[in-house]
C-alpha cells in the first residue's frame, strides 16, 4: 500500500471546479513531483486535501490509512500534526515575524505531541539543515535570516515532529538561483534519512527531474500524464507534455542558430551606481561597481546574476531609466549621457521590457495607447491615423491580433500582456532591448514563445538584446554571449559556450550548476 | 443602487431639504416669533417649536446644517488640494526632499492640532473663511500620507519607467500616469475627510470658537440646545441627532470607497 | 532599542520648540491683550502691567526669557487668573485631565479590541456585520453631542449619575470618559478586525495551520501582535483626540481640568496660561508617540530597526 494515495480528486471553490480527476500516489521515500504552469491546479491538488486552501476536496484521499476525504476537523487537524511537514514558496512571509527561530522551531517540535525539546536538540536540528552557528539563531527573529536560511529553518520545522510525509509547494521558486541545488539536495538527502515520502510541487520541469521519482504532468486542472520520470522525460505521451519539454531549456540541448552580429553597439566604461541609504543615515550602496559591458549590432548579451546582483541596476542604467554615478556608457563609441540629460532621439535607440507584464502596463490605458505611447514622443510628426497604424502593425509583429489594442490591460493573460509590453518596446524601432528578466515570471511554455519572439525580431530587424536573467538555460537559447554579475562586477565574461562548459569564477559556476 | 448607498443618499436628501426649506417656511432662522416663544414641539405652526428666545427650531436646524456642510465641503477640498500637491511631490521627487516633507507631516501629526486651530481662531478673528482655511489645513496630512504612498508605490511600478524610456515628459507621466491611478483612493479620503471636517468645525462653534452669531452651525444648535436642555431636551436631542445621522452616514460611504479602492 | 528611543528624543526636543515658539509668536501677533477689560486701564496703569509682566521688551527677548524659564519649570504667571502661577493651574488642572484621559483610553482599548477580535472570528457573518456598524456608529459620535447626551439622560432624567462637579468617589467620572472613550472605542474595533482580518490571509498563519495548532491558539499566539500594528500608530492621534475631547467635556461636565483653562485662557488672551497648556499637550503627545514606537517594536521586530 502506498503511503499516500490521491484518487478522483476534485476541489471546488465558490462552486466553480478548479481540479478534477487527479489521482496520484507518493510512497516511503520516495518523491512524487506534480509540474504544472499556473492555473494548471497544482498547488490546489496538494494543499486542498488538508484543508489548507480555500476550496473543498472530494474523491478519495488517503493518507497513512486515514482517509481524509471523510476526516471532520479534528481528525484532519491531527492528521497534519502527526503526519505531514510543510514547506512553502516563500520563506519570507511562511514564519511568523514576532516570533524568533527556536520558539517556532520547538512549537513545530511539539505538534504531534512530543515533550519540550531542549534547547541543545533545537540546535541540532538547525545544523542538521545547514545553518552554522545554530544556537545564535535560535534567538533570532525570521527577519534577521536570508530568504535561504528562511527556507532552511522552515524545512526543519516540516521534519522537527518525524512526519511521514512532506509536502513542499515550489520550495525554491523564490529563492536565489544558485540556492536551488542546495536546497533541492537538502530535501533529497532528508528524504533518505527519515524514509520520507514527499510530495513536490514546481512549475520548473528541470528543477525538479533530478529528485522525483514519478511525474504527475497537469494542467488547468486535469491531470495530462503521470509515470516514472525518466519515462516522460524520454518518452512522453500527451503532447502538452511533449511541448513542456520542449519549452524548458536545458544546458545539454543542440546549441541555437545565431545571426552573425555586426560593429559595437553599445559599451559601458568602468560604470557604477551607488545610493544614498535610506533615512538620514551616511554611506553609500554600491550598487554597481566598474561595469564594462559590449554589445554589438544585432547581438545578444546575457546578463546573468543572483537577487541583489546589480544586473537590473545596469540595465535600468543603460536604457536611461535609473542612475549612473561614475563611468560612462558609450553608444557607437559617444558617450550617451544620464537619465535626465537623454533627448528623444537618444531614447529612442533603447527600450525596455520587464519581468511583471501586467505591472508594465498602466491599468487606467487602453492597449491601443499603450503600445502607441513611444510614437506620441519620440515621433511626434506622426499624425493619429498613422499612429494607429503602426499600432497596429507592431501587434502583427507580436502575434496579437489588431483586436487587442480596443482591451484593457485587465483582460490578458501574462503571455499577452508581455507581448504588448514588446510590442510597446519595437514600435518605435529600437535598436538595443534591455529585457529585465523578461521571462521569468511566465509559464515555461509561454516563455519559450516569447524566447522565439525575440530571436525572430532580431532575425528580422537587425536588433540587439540585453537578456537580464537569473536562468543560464533560459539565456543559452537567444545569446552569442554572457556576462556574469555578482556583488554589482562583472566576473566573468565570454562566448556563451564556452563559459558554460569552463565556468571559472565560482558565482558563474553555482548559476551554471544551478540551471 | 439607491439601496447600496442609502446613507450617501440620506446625506443629499438632508442638503437639499437644508437649502430648499427656507424657502418654504414663513420664519427664518433668526426670526423671533413673540408670540411662541418656548413653544413645544408639533404646535402650529411650528413643527419642531422654538427655542428659548421664539426662533423657529426647524428654519433653525437647516441653516445649520447649511453652514456646517458648506464648511465642511470648502475645507475638504482645501485638504484634498494641499495633500495631492504635498503628497505627490514627496512621493515624486523622493530621497531627502521626500524625507524632509514627509518628517514635517509626522511632527504636525503629533502636534495637539485643535489648540493650534483655536489659537488661530483667537488669533485672525473669527471668521468662516478661517474656519474652513484654518480646517482644511489641519486635515490635508492624512490625504497627503496616503497619496504619498500611492505615488511612491506607482512610481516603481514598471510602466511608469516604461513611459520614461518612451521619452515621456515628467509633468505628462504624473498627469496621465500618476494622477488618473490614485484618483480612487484620493476620493474615497476626500470622502472621509468630510466628516472629520463636519466634527472639527462643530466642535469649534460648540464651544464658540467656530461659525459666529448671527450665522449658526450644527455645533452652535448643540451648544444652545446642550444649554438650555433641563427645559428643552429637543433642542439638543435634535441638532445632536442630525449631526449624528450626517457624520455616521458619510463615514461609512467613505469607508466603502477606500475598501473598494485599496 | 536605545538607539530609537534616543533618536526619538533628539527629534521629540526640536520638535517641542517649533511648537513653543510658533504658538508663541501666534498669540502676540493677536489684535487685543490681556488687559483690555470692560473699562478701559488708563495709559499709565496698562504700561505699568506691561512692564511688570515684561511685555513691553522686544519679542525676542521675551521668547527667550520665556523659554529659558520653561527649562526650569517655571511656566510663568497667569495674566487673567492674577494670584496664581501658571504652574499651579498646570498642578491644579492636569491629574483630572489625566485621569480622564488615561482612563478613556484603557476602556477605549478594552472594548475596541475585545471587539475588534470577536468580530474577526466572526468574520462575514451577522455578529461580525453587527459591531462593525456599531464600531462605525461610535466613531462618529461626537463627545460634545455624547457629553450633554448623556448627562441629559443619565443625570437629569435617570437621576443616576452627577451632572455636574468632581465631588464624592468615582461617579462623577463615568460619564466623562464613558463619552471620551466611544469613539476611541469604535476606531480601535475597526483597526482591530481589519488588522486581524489582513493578518489571518498571511503565510505565516498557513504554516500555523500546517502545523495542527488549535484555532485559538493560532489568533493568539500567531496572529494577534501583528494584527494590533494599525491600533499602535493610531495610539498617537487617539491620545491628541482625548486630549482636544476632554476640553468639551471638562467644559460640559463642569470639571476644572485643563482643557477648561486652556479654553478660558485662549479666549482671555493668557498668553503664559495658554503657551503652558500647549507645551505641557505638545510633551505629552511626543511622549505618547515615542512609547507607541516602542509597541511597535513588540508587536513586530521588524519595525525595530526603524
Amino acid at each position: 500500500m502506498s503511503l499516500y494515495e490521491i484518487d478522483q480528486l476534485a476541489v471546488e471553490i465558490a462552486g466553480k471546479r478548479l481540479v478534477q480527476n487527479v489521482s496520484l500516489t507518493v510512497e516511503a521515500g520516495q518523491c512524487t513531483a506534480i509540474i504544472g504552469g499556473s492555473g494548471s491546479g497544482k498547488s490546489l491538488t496538494c494543499l486542498t486535501p488538508f484543508g489548507l486552501s480555500p476550496g473543498i476536496a472530494s474523491g478519495a484521499m488517503i493518507l497513512d490509512g486515514i482517509d481524509l476525504a471523510s476526516a471532520d476537523h479534528q481528525q484532519l487537524r491531527n492528521a497534519r500534526s502527526r503526519l505531514t511537514g510543510f514547506v512553502f514558496q516563500q520563506p519570507q512571509t511562511a514564519l511568523t515575524p514576532h516570533l524568533t527561530v527556536g520558539s517556532q522551531l520547538q512549537e513545530a517540535a511539539m505538534q504531534a505531541g512530543s515533550p519540550r525539546p531542549s534547547r541543545k536538540e533545537l540546535a541540532l536540528m538547525l545544523e542538521r539543515v545547514g545553518l552554522t552557528r545554530a544556537d545564535e539563531r535560535l534567538d533570532q527573529f525570521p527577519h534577521r535570516l536570508s530568504g535561504g536560511e528562511r527556507q532552511r529553518v522552515m524545512i526543519a520545522a516540516a521534519i522537527a515532529h518525524h512526519p511521514k510525509l512532506l509536502i513542499a509547494d515550489e520550495p525554491t521558486s523564490a529563492l536565489d538561483a544558485s540556492l536551488r541545488a542546495e536546497i533541492m539536495d537538502l530535501l533529497d538527502e532528508l528524504r533518505a534519512e527519515h524514509q520520507l515520502g514527499m510530495l513536490l510541487v514546481s512549475h520548473d520541469l528541470a528543477s525538479v527531474e533530478g529528485h522525483a521519482d514519478q511525474l504527475v504532468v497537469m494542467a488547468k486542472g486535469r491531470l495530462v500524464e503521470k509515470g516514472a520520470t525518466r519515462t516522460i522525460i524520454t518518452r512522453p505521451a500527451k503532447d502538452y507534455t511533449r511541448r513542456l519539454i520542449a519549452a524548458t531549456p536545458r544546458l545539454d540541448e543542440a546549441p541555437p542558430k545565431l545571426g552573425q552580429p555586426g560593429e559595437p553597439l553599445l559599451e559601458t566604461v568602468d560604470v557604477g551606481v551607488e545610493f544614498p541609504r535610506p533615512g538620514w543615515r551616511s554611506g553609500k550602496i554600491r550598487a554597481v561597481v566598474n561595469a564594462d559591458i559590449m554589445i554589438r549590432q544585432g547581438e545578444s548579451l546575457a546578463l546573468v546574476g543572483g537577487s541583489g546582483s546589480g544586473k537590473s541596476t545596469l540595465g535600468r542604467a543603460i536604457a536611461g531609466i535609473g542612475p549612473v554615478t561614475s563611468g560612462e556608457i558609450r553608444w557607437q563609441g559617444a558617450p550617451l549621457p544620464g537619465r535626465r540629460q537623454r533627448n528623444l532621439a537618444m531614447r529612442q535607440l533603447i527600450q525596455p521590457v520587464f519581468q511583471d507584464p501586467v505591472a508594465s502596463l498602466d491599468p487606467q490605458w487602453r492597449v491601443e495607447d499603450i503600445v502607441s505611447e513611444p510614437l506620441r514622443n519620440l515621433r511626434p510628426g506622426l499624425i493619429a491615423v498613422d499612429r494607429s497604424e503602426m499600432a497596429r502593425q507592431a501587434m502583427l509583429e507580436v502575434d496579437l491580433t489588431e483586436d487587442f489594442l480596443s482591451r484593457s490591460p485587465a483582460s490578458l493573460s501574462g503571455g499577452q500582456a508581455q507581448r504588448v509590453a514588446i510590442a510597446r518596446a519595437v514600435i518605435a524601432a529600437p535598436q538595443l532591448l534591455v529585457l529585465d528578466e523578461a521571462t521569468s515570471a511566465l509559464d515555461p511554455l509561454v516563455g519559450a514563445e516569447i524566447l522565439d519572439l525575440l530571436l525572430r525580431l532580431q532575425a528580422d530587424n537587425g536588433l540587439s538584446l540585453l537578456f537580464i536573467t537569473h536562468d543560464v538555460a533560459a539565456a543559452r537559447r537567444i545569446c552569442h554571449r554572457i556576462a556574469v554579475m555578482e556583488e554589482g562586477r562583472i566576473v566573468e565574461s565570454g562566448a556563451m559556450q564556452a563559459v558554460i562548459e569552463h565556468p571559472k569564477h565560482p558565482a558563474t559556476q553555482r548559476l551554471v550548476a544551478a540551471s | 443602487m439607491l439601496k447600496r448607498h442609502l446613507p450617501l443618499a440620506l446625506v443629499l436628501l438632508i442638503a437639499a431639504l437644508a437649502l430648499l426649506l427656507p424657502f418654504f417656511l414663513p420664519w427664518s432662522y433668526d426670526q423671533i416669533d413673540w408670540d411662541a416663544v418656548r413653544a413645544p414641539a408639533f404646535s402650529e405652526p411650528h413643527i419642531f417649536g422654538t427655542d428659548d428666545i421664539g426662533r423657529d427650531r426647524l428654519a433653525r436646524l437647516a441653516a445649520g446644517t447649511r453652514i456646517t456642510l458648506l464648511v465642511a465641503m470648502a475645507a475638504a477640498l482645501v485638504s484634498l488640494v494641499v495633500g495631492i500637491a504635498w503628497g505627490a511631490t514627496a512621493g515624486w521627487i523622493g530621497g531627502k526632499v521626500d524625507e524632509l516633507m514627509m518628517r514635517i507631516v509626522d511632527g504636525l501629526y503629533a502636534l495637539p492640532f485643535m489648540f493650534i486651530v483655536i489659537l488661530l481662531m483667537v488669533v485672525f478673528g473669527r471668521s468662516i473663511l478661517l474656519v474652513f482655511v484654518g480646517i482644511g489645513l489641519v486635515e490635508w496630512l492624512t490625504m497627503a500620507r496616503v497619496v504619498r504612498g500611492q505615488v511612491m508605490a506607482l512610481k516603481q511600478r514598471p510602466f511608469i519607467l516604461a513611459a520614461e524610456a518612451a521619452g515621456t515628459p515628467s509633468t505628462t507621466i504624473v498627469l496621465r500616469h500618476i494622477l488618473p491611478n490614485i484618483a480612487g483612493v484620493a476620493l474615497a479620503y476626500l470622502m472621509l475627510t468630510v466628516p472629520q471636517v463636519v466634527m472639527v468645525e462643530s466642535f469649534l462653534s460648540f464651544l464658540g470658537l467656530g461659525v459666529q452669531e448671527p450665522l449658526t452651525s450644527l455645533g452652535i444648535l448643540v451648544k444652545e440646545g446642550a444649554d438650555d436642555m433641563d427645559m428643552a431636551p429637543l433642542g439638543l436631542l435634535l441638532p445632536g441627532g442630525l449631526l449624528v445621522l450626517i457624520l455616521v452616514c458619510l463615514t461609512i460611504e467613505g469607508e466603502r470607497l477606500r475598501d473598494r479602492f485599496s | 532599542m536605545l538607539a530609537l528611543i534616543t533618536r526619538r528624543l533628539m527629534t521629540a526636543i526640536p520638535t517641542l520648540l517649533v511648537i513653543i515658539l510658533a504658538s508663541f509668536f501666534l498669540m502676540r501677533l493677536a489684535p487685543g491683550g490681556p488687559f483690555d477689560g470692560e473699562r478701559p486701564l488708563d495709559p499709565a496703569t496698562q504700561a505699568a502691567l506691561q512692564q511688570a509682566y515684561g511685555l513691553d521688551r522686544p519679542l525676542w527677548e521675551q521668547a527667550w526669557l520665556y523659554i529659558s524659564r520653561l527649562v526650569q519649570g517655571d511656566f510663568g504667571p497667569s495674566l487673567v487668573y492674577r494670584d496664581f502661577t501658571v504652574s499651579e493651574l498646570i498642578a491644579q488642572g492636569l491629574p483630572i485631565s489625566l485621569t480622564l484621559g488615561g482612563l478613556a483610553i484603557v476602556l477605549a482599548l478594552m472594548i475596541g479590541v475585545t471587539a475588534g477580535l470577536f468580530a474577526a472570528v466572526r468574520a462575514g457573518q451577522a455578529a461580525d456585520k453587527t459591531i462593525m456598524m456599531l464600531a462605525t456608529v461610535a466613531t462618529a459620535l461626537p463627545t460634545f453631542v455624547t457629553g450633554p447626551a448623556l448627562a441629559l439622560f443619565f443625570g437629569l432624567w435617570l437621576g443616576l449619575l452627577p451632572v455636574s462637579g468632581t465631588g464624592q468617589g468615582g461617579a462623577w467620572l463615568i460619564m466623562p470618559v464613558v463619552a471620551l472613550a466611544l469613539p476611541v472605542s469604535g476606531a480601535i474595533a475597526k483597526l482591530t478586525r481589519a488588522g486581524l482580518a489582513s493578518v489571518l490571509k498571511q503565510d505565516h498563519i498557513r504554516t500555523a495551520r500546517a502545523r495542527g495548532l488549535p484555532e485559538v491558539k493560532i489568533l493568539f499566539k500567531h496572529g494577534l501582535r501583528p494584527a494590533l500594528v494599525p491600533v499602535a500608530s493610531y495610539l498617537g492621534p487617539a491620545a491628541a483626540g482625548l486630549l482636544t475631547g476632554a476640553v468639551v467635556v471638562e467644559t460640559v461636565f463642569g470639571l476644572p481640568g485643563l482643557g477648561r483653562y486652556f479654553v478660558q485662557g485662549a479666549l482671555n488672551r493668557d498668553y503664559p496660561l495658554v503657551l503652558g497648556v500647549v507645551t505641557l499637550y505638545a510633551a505629552l503627545i511626543i511622549l505618547f508617540n515615542l512609547f507607541a514606537d516602542l509597541i511597535y517594536g513588540w508587536l513586530d521586530p521588524r519595525m525595530r530597526e526603524g
